[in-house]
């Protein structure tokens, strides 16, 4: 008799409390918790943009003075969105009947109302705190009253001579469109899995970085006080050792440094930012003296641009974005058969879900800085060699 | 059969089902001696983990009235990681490969047999309610199962039992 088939097979569900987004779900209050990135600044103009973020639609827009905004899209007079109004000097007015509205939400006129508005001081437009750092423009979701600091990164700040920040919003490492259409925990704590380099961009697809990256390593993984790090020691058969350190830093940055292994701390940084439930966007800041350092990041296969593989080479070469998109819309987390290289991924739900429960007991999550003072924060992850230094890379020396 | 399904039960006693993390593995601030151990499985990776002193001797002594069933994240490696530094028998138990809300899972294993499920409150995503077919012990996670009073557990599945 046949056995395993899969007749009758039930399958799992999700871990939905780590991964939907949504206001008032478990994780999406933890998010909400810190500042995101939403956008590049350049895309915070005098024209209304939409911008999905945590499951809410919100208006972007720039006012005339340059201060940027984010509103809830539907007015609060009847209703209509803020998409179609006209943004001027200190703020939106909705196309219906012209309510105008400050970056705080704050009703400035009722055109239509005597005196502009009787009592236009006792109403609001739904809005959110909004800063811009680093080329991004960020925006605080959660409580007013537990409003953390915009933190600043030590990789990014002193850059020297010659270095600039780049910024990026078009899905550095996700290995696919710039609007990623599945789960963001899909993404996110594949930064924990290291095992997969060897063999989905190694032996499986070709090497998609560099000969060292085909190493299996022995990966020694910690937790940190802000995230879970992968310490991946790979000896690369010349008497070096190479020390790549990955974090993941709550409640979504990625920290990977160069898979092309640039030596030394990171130089850049990811946040996988949830657009709703199925769909999220990276935002990647780094520093480098190349304008064009993280469009060249992106892999390419036998030469090839992702976008422009057939779909028998997607199937012959396979990437993150493949792997990580065919897990379905969610991933039926109760379904995996978590083993041995799954430890930082099983780590960085076991911490989740920690969050999700001081949030909901009303404690602040890891990582949230209150004091300006405390706001820079260090980077460790980075790719280290250790011994022969002068010794070539792998790469170096395949392509000698 | 496509999940995995664990060694069944040999039926001759209760069990005793355990988590790892804040059970076996303190990760906070501990309110009880521990020793750091270096523990990995096959070498692929390792884990700097605190452990309380008084582990061993406990799990040694659950294993003579229990039969111990790994339930955790840990998966196939509990066992072998932690043989060393729990003075564990050479031949692993049998192991559940579940993180979180495992009551399903603990229940579809036991078949019938009177169980204590020892756990920290993390792996509760849900709460699993109040049962009456085996014992639930959520430990303070800085104690680990060094605060879990082996005598009343005897006692709580002595209950089910009649």
């Amino acid at each position: 008799m046949d056995t395993g088939t899969a007749y009758g097979l039930r399958q799992g569900a999700p871990l939905y409390d780590l991964a939907q987004v949504g206001p008032g779900t478990p994780y999406g209050e933890v998010l909400r918790r810190y500042w995101q990135p939403v956008a590049l600044v350049e895309n915070a103009t005098t024209r209304p943009a939409r911008v999905r973020v945590l499951g809410e639609e919100l208006i972007l827009f720039r006012t005339r003075k340059g201060v940027p905004a984010l509103l809830h899209p539907r007015c609060i007079h009847r209703g209509a969105s803020l998409f179609y109004g006209g943004v001027e000097d200190e703020g939106i007015r909705c196309c219906y009947h012209g309510w105008v509205f400050d970056p705080e939400g704050v009703c400035l006129e009722q055109p239509c109302e005597p005196e502009l508005g009787l009592h236009r001081d006792r109403v609001r437009q739904p809005w959110y705190p909004v800063q811009e750092q680093y080329g991004l423009i960020w925006v605080y979701m959660g409580p007013p009253e537990k409003k953390p600091v915009l933190p600043r990164y030590d990789t990014f700040e002193d850059l020297p001579d010659g270095e600039q920040l780049i910024v990026n919003d078009a899905g550095v490492g996700g290995g696919g469109p710039a609007e990623l259409d599945f789960n963001w925990l899909q993404h996110w704590e594949n930064v924990m899995d290291p095992f997969h380099v060897p063999i989905l961009h190694a032996r499986f697809s070709g090497n998609q970085f560099t000969p060292e990256m085909a190493v299996i390593p022995e990966v020694s993984y910690e937790y940190t006080p802000t995230g879970v790090r992968s310490i991946q020691m790979r000896g690369l058969g010349d008497g070096r050792r190479l020390r790549r350190v990955t974090e993941v830093m709550f409640p979504n940055l990625r920290v990977v440094p160069s898979p092309k292994l640039a030596s030394g701390q990171t130089n850049m940084i990811g946040w996988v930012v949830p657009e709703d439930d199925t769909n999220f966007r990276i935002f990647t800041v780094a520093r480098d003296e190349d304008p064009a350092f993280l469009a060249k990041l992106r892999s390419t296969h036998e030469g090839k641009a992702w976008k422009d593989l057939t779909d028998a080479e997607h199937q012959r070469l396979p990437g993150d974005y493949e792997c990580q998109k065919s897990q379905g819309p969610i991933s039926l987390h109760s379904d995996d058969h978590l083993t041995t290289t799954d430890q930082g991924v099983a780590m960085v739900r076991r911490m989740m879900a920690k969050q999700t429960k001081v949030v909901a007991q009303g404690g602040d999550p890891v990582g949230l800085v209150f004091d300006p003072a405390d706001a820079l924060v260090r980077i460790d992850g980075g790719n280290y060699f250790e011994g022969a230094p002068d010794a070539p890379l792998l790469a170096d020396a395949v392509e000698d | 059969m496509t999940r995995y399904e664990a060694r069944p039960p040999r039926g001759d006693r209760p069990l005793a089902v355990l988590g790892i993390s804040d059970v076996v593995v303190i990760e906070g601030t501990p309110s009880v001696p521990v020793t750091m151990h270096h523990v990995s499985a096959w070498g692929r990776w390792v884990r700097d983990v605190a452990v309380p002193d008084a582990a061993p001797d406990l799990i040694r002594v659950l294993a003579q009235r229990y039969e111990v069933v790994w339930a955790s994240e840990w998966g196939h490696n509990a066992h072998t990681a932690f043989a060393e530094a729990l003075g564990l028998p050479a031949e692993p138990w049998p192991f559940l490969p579940v993180q979180f809300d495992k009551l399903a899972v603990i229940r579809d294993y036991a078949r019938g047999l009177p169980w204590v499920w020892i756990d920290g409150p993390v792996v509760d995503l849900h709460d699993p309610g109040e049962v009456e077919d085996g014992v639930i012990v959520r430990v303070d996670p800085s104690c680990g199962i060094a605060g879990v009073d082996l005598d009343a557990l005897d006692a709580a599945v002595r209950g089910i039992v009649r």
